[in-house]
């Protein structure tokens, strides 16, 4: 399933300045660890020690928020992704 | 009822459709409670004075400094030292002396927000940290008081509007928290997401338009984007889960 990645201006750094990744996988989770294979620097910022999602991250999937335990939801080809993080000053 | 002189100092609103001299006493008859008087609480204050909203309750502890007036543009160079909820008020009765501003200096906390947000309308979130916001979040649903939510830094910028009962959180979007301290910001960009915010605050008082509920804005200065997602309430959100039942607005 060809997925494409869009990432928050925060996270461009991680990625050799790319805003968009394409990546291959049949859930978001397996989408995000083919993100994080190929630009290892964003695990920490995406993810816990524990594998689940960091809590400072926003996923959206074709303009929708998926819940924080959705990293098992199915993807399908063309499907869209942003990643957002939290910000919070005023 | 509008004097004379507020239907021509309002004439530009009122003559947009929707808006009228009805539209014009509402926001007259308005209480508006902005929490904090920083970057998006001086844009937000701003607006709300010009625009003729009854009264502002503006909060914040902090006194200004310089690092402050590149954003902060309710504050000038003069007011160094001084706090910012005085700071502020006196520029917004010179701005619309027929507007009522209650200037707070105190540090909004779990103990005084329930007191100090009571009799107001609406709730205008200009903090800048996630702690006060989601303790500003959890009272509007609790008190059922509209909180229209705002965010910046860098050139990036969030904005929310939560109708409590009806619409998704600042919980159902946001879970964790950010170390707080000092963070980046260019001027315009509370410039941008403090507009965002009284444009809501005006559509809800007046009644007009489609709010921004259900969907949070992302704007993007650097390469000058604007984004919006859908957003659900949470059935297992810590602050509105309990109260689901209205149809969103």
């Amino acid at each position: 399933m060809s997925v494409k990645i869009n990432l928050a201006s925060s996270l461009h750094h991680l990625t050799n300045d790319q805003a968009v990744v394409e990546v291959n996988g049949n859930t978001i989770g397996q989408c995000l660890e083919q993100l994080i294979a190929r630009f290892p620097r964003t695990r920490k910022r995406l993810l816990e020690k524990n594998g689940a999602l960091n809590r400072i991250i926003n996923i959206y999937i074709n303009g929708e928020s998926v819940s924080p335990e959705g990293l098992a939801t199915a993807v399908k080809d063309g499907d869209e992704f942003h990643i957002e993080v939290i910000i919070s000053g005023g | 009822m509008l004097s004379q002189d507020e239907r021509e100092r309002y004439d530009r609103q009122i003559l947009i459709k929707g808006f009228g001299e009805e539209g014009q006493a509402k926001l007259k008859k308005a209480k508006v409670f902005i929490a904090g008087a920083g970057g998006l609480g001086s844009v937000t204050a701003t607006y709300l004075a010009a625009a003729g909203v009854g009264v502002i309750r503006l909060v914040d502890h902090d006194n200004v400094e310089l690092s402050n007036l590149n954003r902060q543009v309710l504050h000038w160079d003069e007011d160094m030292g001084k706090k910012k909820a005085d700071s502020a008020a006196e520029k917004l009765k010179r701005l619309n002396p027929g507007l009522k501003v209650e200037a707070v200096k105190e540090k909004i906390s779990q103990a005084n927000i329930s007191q100090l947000v009571a009799g107001f309308d609406l709730i205008v979130d200009a903090m800048d940290n996630l702690p006060t916001r989601y303790l500003m979040n959890k009272v509007a649903i609790e008190m059922k008081i509209p909180f229209f939510h705002g965010a910046v830094h860098g050139f990036e910028g969030r904005a929310m509007t939560i109708i409590p009962g009806e619409t998704a959180c600042l919980g159902c979007v946001y879970r964790g928290a950010i170390a707080e301290g000092k963070f980046p910001v260019l001027g315009v960009t509370p410039g941008v997401i403090g507009c965002i915010q009284v444009t809501e605050v005006i559509k809800y008082i007046v009644g007009i338009g489609q709010l921004l509920t259900n969907r949070l804005l992302v704007y993007d200065g650097l390469n000058m984007k604007f984004s919006e997602f859908k957003v659900k309430r949470d059935p297992n959100c810590e602050y509105c889960g309990h109260s689901r039942g209205k149809e969103s607005r």
